[in-house]
């Protein structure tokens, strides 16, 4: 037997066999706690990228029948690992996720009390999330997202020291199992009507059962349990509150690899389980809280005066563009959530692990406190404007490239169909565009750029080992932006094949034919319309043009050689302390000073005054509100669906 | 030889030396309208070169707070990212250099991209007027923005409800197709609005009078630009007058395209004239015309006015108009 259909186990055991050896032996020694993570996580990165040949290119499907229960005359008793290129999409994406993070860990984490709890718990949630997206068995998923959630929530309270980290943790644990029991109800129902959990066999059962009102009320807890995961409207406030105090590579693992399991439940449910992402209702649903999310995510990221709480409005924000795509339900559509799922992790790991680096040079996140520190951590400055320009989606980065196939799905789906909804998705899509890019020189402008504070005077770079993986991401950030070619033909594309081939997944687990004997049909694809938006050619004549007129400003500057960089005459550092010398605020401390354009956003909020108090007051911050928020939602999602679908 | 026709596209035309001398020529003609207008004599034709020479020649100082790399290189990049625009437009009965990606998405970020650029030239050089101006900067791009997101919508769905092609419904060439098929888009009467959008977008999008509140040189000491001199300055400077270029020729691209006679030099000369005509209206005028705009009246104005008139165009074209 080919040893490749052992890595998906073996992959997911590698990396809880860690967690425990760590428990047991990382107690005293950090190079043996280290030593353990870095091997586990690698392992695991190994596995998956040797998957990529037979799944990816060769377009092979991995069922691993566990104790190898394999099905008796159709029926799936035993427990599954199924990898298809979706899974495997996903599982690339948590494995690269991860290794930035634990590395990340290990010069992050180096001054904090019982480290070894730390590697335990992130080896377990790094497990939990990989058994997640390799799963062929909605219970384990179940299982998974739980062991995914405690070990997330006992990770947000890691720094107990910090304020408000035992009351993120709190929220999260009360929504998130919210989440959990929405998702447990509706395994419940799909058994109570199928007695199978078996994705691949519930995905060739349910849709002969589409009209089932019970079937149909288990879509709804499932979406909803998904979405919690994701963060999506209205959970968005609970990440918020937990990423704030999560250590930053913790505060990855939430942005970047746990709302993608809420991303990659609702891809399975709606188009392997349900197969009804053509229906109109499943359409507008999805796309609705994904637009909403959107929206509402970005404008919040307005109001934030904290580093990682503004980057976590920004997470859920991208997440809803992925989600809006997903609902379109056209192979663009499903094309470009995936890489922008991909690339969200990408650039928002990177973007996160900026913030930690400051956040670890200079004990705080506070945008109104921070300021001028490129000139003392300059290499973070540049890994952070390369992030944001990718999550702003400025060309060549990689959010150019997914945002501009979102663009062309949603536009494209909304001419076709007729529809003008889909238009206004359109809409909202590219101007959230544009207040993230405006939400992003917020922060450069108040961290990186501006006035160097009198007491972060001496901060430092931070070490190399933390800027390795920054450097990693943010190569990944180019290259992917760069090369989308190379992305469509080598991810995107087996990918996308395997969302629209359902029959294969299930003939693959349950015998051949077996799809055709319950009327699933599904022929896959065989290319993504319109993704050529980048020509390396294009790119390459772009680069000599920049060498070219850079070259032009070198010799125009050239005479200014001898006496160029005059520095201002004036002694600023003495002068620039004391208020009563700054121009702007005319001798008013620059708190006390009540001008509007010190508000970086001034002239937007004063027009949008009504609808920013509006959502400040909805985000109150109490977890009764919240658990009501979700409540309410599951219960106008239930009935939507019983009585639309 | 492909090579050599590249580097003319890329260096000559419509590259670098067209964009640039475009850019003197309306920068210079605007110059002598508005000092008309106002009953002065006004400065020669090329004054904006003469200026833009002498401040090559300036010292260059850097702030003591400013980064340096990055307060030298952001002007560069930002002029570089707008010449290339000018090689996805198909203009003058041309095609486009890159006319298989030449796409209004594409162009519609490279413009942010130029705006980025100069905002974070001004938030490197650390001082507090730059720190206002490029708050309002910030301001004003998302002011202009929604608007020109949706005329640009509102022009592809006409070139996408008559031809039904799918997979270019962004493409300027396909737009420019369409024109020359159907005549120009501005002479259909659901296009409009979104053509009288579009003009007052540019005003707001080159930075021009009644909308320069982030270079407002009375109030905030010419704002994201307060602390530039000598050659960053004068690069700046030429970004604007090459914007003012740029701005005119997509205008020309998306509504008055097609219009070809099949004798190269007669197509650019009507492309200049009309461009010429643009400046007239877009800038020009309102520039003699109008006070400076507070911030948020730019806000309001943008998201109610010219945004209204936007979605008028969309609506005839879902009417079928």
């Amino acid at each position: 037997m080919n040893i490749l259909n052992h890595f998906p186990i073996m992959s997911v055991m590698v990396l809880f066999i860690g967690a425990f050896v760590n428990a047991l032996v990382g107690r005293k020694s950090s190079a043996a706690r280290n030593g353990v993570t870095f091997v586990a996580i690698t392992a695991a990165l190994v596995m998956m990228l040797a998957l990529i040949k037979p799944i990816m290119l060769d377009g092979e499907v991995i069922t691993y029948w566990m104790g190898n229960w394999a099905p008796v005359e159709g029926w799936a008793f035993g427990i599954s690992l199924e990898v298809d290129a979706l899974s495997l999409f996903f599982a690339l994406i948590v494995t690269v996720a991860v290794f930035a993070s634990g590395i990340y860990s290990f010069t992050y984490m180096s001054h904090d009390d019982s480290q070894v709890n730390y590697y335990t718990l992130f080896l377990m949630l790094s497990g939990s999330v990989l058994g997640l997206v390799l799963s062929g068995d909605l219970f384990n998923i179940f299982v998974m997202v739980e062991i995914m959630t405690f070990t997330a929530v006992a990770l947000t309270a890691f720094r107990t020291n910090y304020e408000g980290a035992l009351e993120g943790a709190f929220k999260y644990l009360v929504v998130g199992s919210l989440g959990s029991t929405s998702l447990l109800v509706g395994i419940a129902m799909v058994y109570s009507q199928l007695h199978t959990l078996n994705l691949a066999q519930l995905s060739a059962l349910i849709p002969q059962n589409a009209s089932n009102p019970v079937l149909l009320a288990a879509f709804a807890f499932l979406f909803m349990g998904f979405a919690t995961k994701a963060f999506l409207f209205p959970f968005q406030p609970l990440a918020a509150d937990a990423h704030a105090v999560a250590p930053a590579s913790i505060s990855l693992m939430i942005s970047g690899v746990l709302t993608k399991c809420g991303v990659y439940g609702i891809v399975r449910l709606v188009y392997c389980l349900y197969q009804n992402w053509d229906l109109p209702f499943v359409q507008y649903l999805v796309t609705g809280f994904g637009a909403v999310s959107m929206f509402i995510c970005v404008t919040m990221a307005f109001n934030q005066h904290n580093f990682k709480r503004l980057l976590a409005f920004h997470s859920i924000s991208q997440v809803g563009y992925v989600i809006t795509v997903v609902g379109l339900g056209s192979i663009l559509g499903i094309s470009s959530g995936l890489y922008h799922a991909m690339n969200h992790t990408i650039f928002k790991g990177l973007l996160f692990l900026t913030a930690g680096a400051v956040q670890h040079q200079t004990g705080s996140l506070d945008l109104d406190r921070l300021g001028g520190l490129s000139k003392r951590m300059p290499r973070t400055t540049i890994l952070f404007l390369i992030g944001a320009a990718s999550i702003s989606g400025l060309p060549p980065f990689n959010g150019f490239a997914s945002k501009w196939m979102i663009y062309q799905a949603t536009f494209q789906q909304g001419m076709s169909t007729g529809n003008p909804f889909f238009i206004l998705v359109c809409v909202v899509a590219l101007i959230t565009s544009v207040l993230t890019l405006a939400s992003f020189i917020k922060v450069s402008q108040s961290v990186f750029f501006g006035q160097l504070p009198e007491e972060y005077k001496d901060v430092k770079e931070v070490p190399v080992a933390m800027r390795v993986p920054m450097w990693i991401l943010a190569a990944l950030c180019v290259v992917t932006g760069v090369f989308p070619n190379l992305v469509e033909k080598f991810l995107l594309l087996p990918a996308t094949n395997a969302v629209y081939s359902a029959s294969a997944y299930i003939d693959h687990a349950m015998g051949a034919d077996y799809a055709a004997a319950h009327g699933v049909f599904s022929n896959g694809i065989l290319g993504i319309p319109a993704s050529n938006c980048w020509q390396p050619a294009t790119w390459l004549m772009l680069l000599f043009c920049v060498t070219c007129a850079v070259a032009i400003v070198a010799l125009l500057g050239s005479p200014n050689d001898s006496k160029k960089l005059a520095i201002s005459a004036c002694d600023e550092d003495a002068e620039a302390l004391d208020a009563k010398y700054e121009s702007f605020f005319s001798g008013e401390e620059a708190v006390y000073s009540q001008v509007g354009g010190s508000d970086l956003f001034w002239g937007f909020k004063h027009n949008w005054r009504k609808y920013f108090s509006f959502m400040h007051d909805w985000h109150s911050g109490i977890v009764n509100d919240y658990t009501l928020y979700g409540a309410v939602a599951i219960a106008f999602v239930l009935l939507a669906c019983v009585i639309l679908l | 030889m492909s090579v050599l026709m590249n580097l003319f596209h890329v260096l000559v035309f419509p590259g670098l030396l067209f964009c640039v001398v475009m850019g003197v020529l309306l920068s210079g003609l605007d110059r002598i309208w508005v000092a008309r207008m106002q009953r002065r004599v006004g400065p020669p034709l090329l004054q904006p070169l003469y200026d833009f020479l002498k401040c090559c020649g300036k010292e260059t100082i850097i702030p003591r707070h400013a980064r340096k790399a990055a307060f030298l290189a952001a002007p560069v990049v930002g002029f570089v990212a707008l010449v290339s625009i000018s090689l996805f437009l198909p203009v003058a009965g041309q095609e486009a250099v890159f006319s298989g990606s030449s796409d209004l998405v594409v162009i519609l970020y490279l413009l942010t991209l130029v705006s980025v650029c100069m905002i974070v030239g001004a938030a490197c050089s650390g001082a507090p007027f730059a720190g206002v101006g490029l708050s309002r900067e910030m301001v004003a791009m998302i002011s202009y923005e929604l608007p020109f997101v949706l005329v640009i919508l509102a022009v592809s769905s006409v070139t996408f409800t008559v031809t039904g092609n799918v997979p270019q419904s962004f493409s300027l060439q396909a737009i420019v197709d369409f024109q020359a098929a159907n005549g120009a888009l501005i002479t259909r009467l659901s296009m409009i609005p979104a053509a009288i959008a579009m003009l007052l977008v540019i005003p707001c999008e080159v930075g021009n009078h009644p909308f320069d509140v982030a270079e407002a040189e009375t109030e905030i000491c010419e704002g994201t630009l307060s602390e530039y001199s000598g050659a960053p300055l004068a690069i700046f400077r030429l970004t604007h007058m090459v914007k003012m270029y740029i701005m005119a020729a997509l205008f020309c691209v998306m509504f008055l395209g097609g219009i070809t006679t099949g004798i190269v030099l007669l197509d650019i000369a009507i492309f200049v004239l009309f461009c010429i005509v643009l400046t007239f209206i877009t800038s020009s005028l309102p520039h003699a015309v109008c006070a400076r705009f507070k911030v948020e009246q730019v806000f309001k104005f943008y998201w109610t006015v010219v945004a209204g008139l936007a979605v008028i165009s969309l609506i005839l074209v879902w009417l079928g108009l």
